[in-house]
């Protein structure tokens, strides 16, 4: 064995070819992890995803992300949520008045993007009516269906919730 | 003119492969492969809310159809299966709303789809109080179809029979309509 001491002129030779195998073996697995997904999410902090079966996965970035605490459309803040619920100064008939004028905004916004593509392929105009909502598990349906309506009054009626997949 | 030092036949010489370089390449990739991964898998439950229209939806103009829907609360999850019109043959299975009484209930409708198997719509009614992870819970024993389910006629009228044969196979109740999402 050589020793660390001085006066052994002994040289030392570190075998990399494990630390090799180790690397090639992660880059493959990070490889393909990497490309798996057609879209890759980075879930909030402040959100626990509910865990599903589903096969289906997610198309596109989360529009209205509902934490803890806030409603959040396209990164802006719209509303704050207080004991699950939002304040009662933001409610109209059940809806929430701050998400539906952005929502609206929002449809106004994919109506003229959608008319301003001149391709007769569907698929390139994209799903303009589908909203993809990222939701704390926790969350009560209550403050779920407000947030459905709202976006039922801007014409949006088809749901994308984002769940965790089981592994 | 340098002169090529011929090697003798017989003549051995150590080489010894710099790899790191090799090394350096892996680490750095290593890295940003690292800081870019998404170790969480992301999926989704499509859902639909009753679109607001003056018009009466198709399936009840004329033909007496078949509906299915799922009333949720906080205990319990209770199909329910009728008619569009008289007579309304109005049947309700109730179940436990936990693992066990999931697990029923998915059975449950997969016999009720595969004695209607051209009806891949389901309403679900559910309470305020439930919450999302419960909810997804029974959202995805009603979406997916699961091993030891039949495997269903595909939807009659589908514009794409391919399409419609491979959902057929992947899922129980394709379409969920969230039947309580209605202004008060």
């Amino acid at each position: 064995m050589a020793s660390a001491g001085g006066g052994s002129k002994d040289t030392l030779f570190l075998n990399l070819n494990p630390m090799l195998d180790i690397f090639s073996i992660l880059i493959t697995f990070l490889l393909m992890s990497f490309s798996s997904d057609p879209v890759t999410h980075n879930v909030d902090a402040g959100i626990e995803l509910p865990e599903s079966t589903t096969i289906v996965a997610l198309d596109e970035v989360p529009t209205v992300v509902v934490t803890k605490t806030e409603i959040v459309i396209n990164g802006k803040k719209i509303a704050d949520i207080v004991a699950g619920d939002v304040p009662e100064k933001d409610r109209t008939q059940g809806a929430i008045q701050p998400v539906f004028t952005e929502l609206e905004k929002l449809g106004e916004a994919n109506k003229r993007l959608a008319k301003n593509i001149k391709s007769n392929d569907p698929n390139a105009m994209g799903s303009t009516g589908a909203l993809t909502m990222e939701m704390d598990k926790g969350h009560r349906f209550k403050l779920m269906k407000r947030i459905m309506l709202s976006a039922q009054q801007a014409d949006f009626v088809q749901f994308k919730l984002m769940v965790q997949k089981e592994l | 003119m340098s002169r090529r030092k011929k090697r003798k036949p017989g003549e051995y010489k150590d080489i010894e492969l710099n790899i790191m370089p090799f090394i350096d390449i892996f680490s750095m990739l290593n890295t940003f492969l690292l800081f870019s991964a998404v170790f969480l898998s992301v999926g989704i439950l499509e859902v639909q809310i009753p679109f607001l229209s003056n018009a009466p939806p198709e399936d009840q103009k004329d033909t007496r159809a078949f509906q299915v829907s799922v009333d949720v609360s906080k205990e319990n999850v209770e199909i329910q299966t009728s008619f569009t019109k008289a007579p309304e043959q109005l049947q309700k299975f109730p179940f436990k709303n936990t693992k066990e009484g999931l697990k029923t209930f998915h059975q449950k409708l997969a016999d009720v789809r595969k004695q209607n198997s051209t009806i891949d719509k389901a309403t679900v009614y559910s309470d305020d109080e439930v919450t999302w992870e419960s909810l997804s819970l029974v959202l995805d024993a009603m979406i997916l179809r699961v091993e030891g389910d039949p495997i269903f006629a595909p939807v009659k009228d589908a514009k794409n029979l391919a399409k419609a044969e491979l959902d057929a196979k992947t899922f129980l109740y394709q379409k969920i309509v969230m039947g309580s999402v209605m202004l008060k």
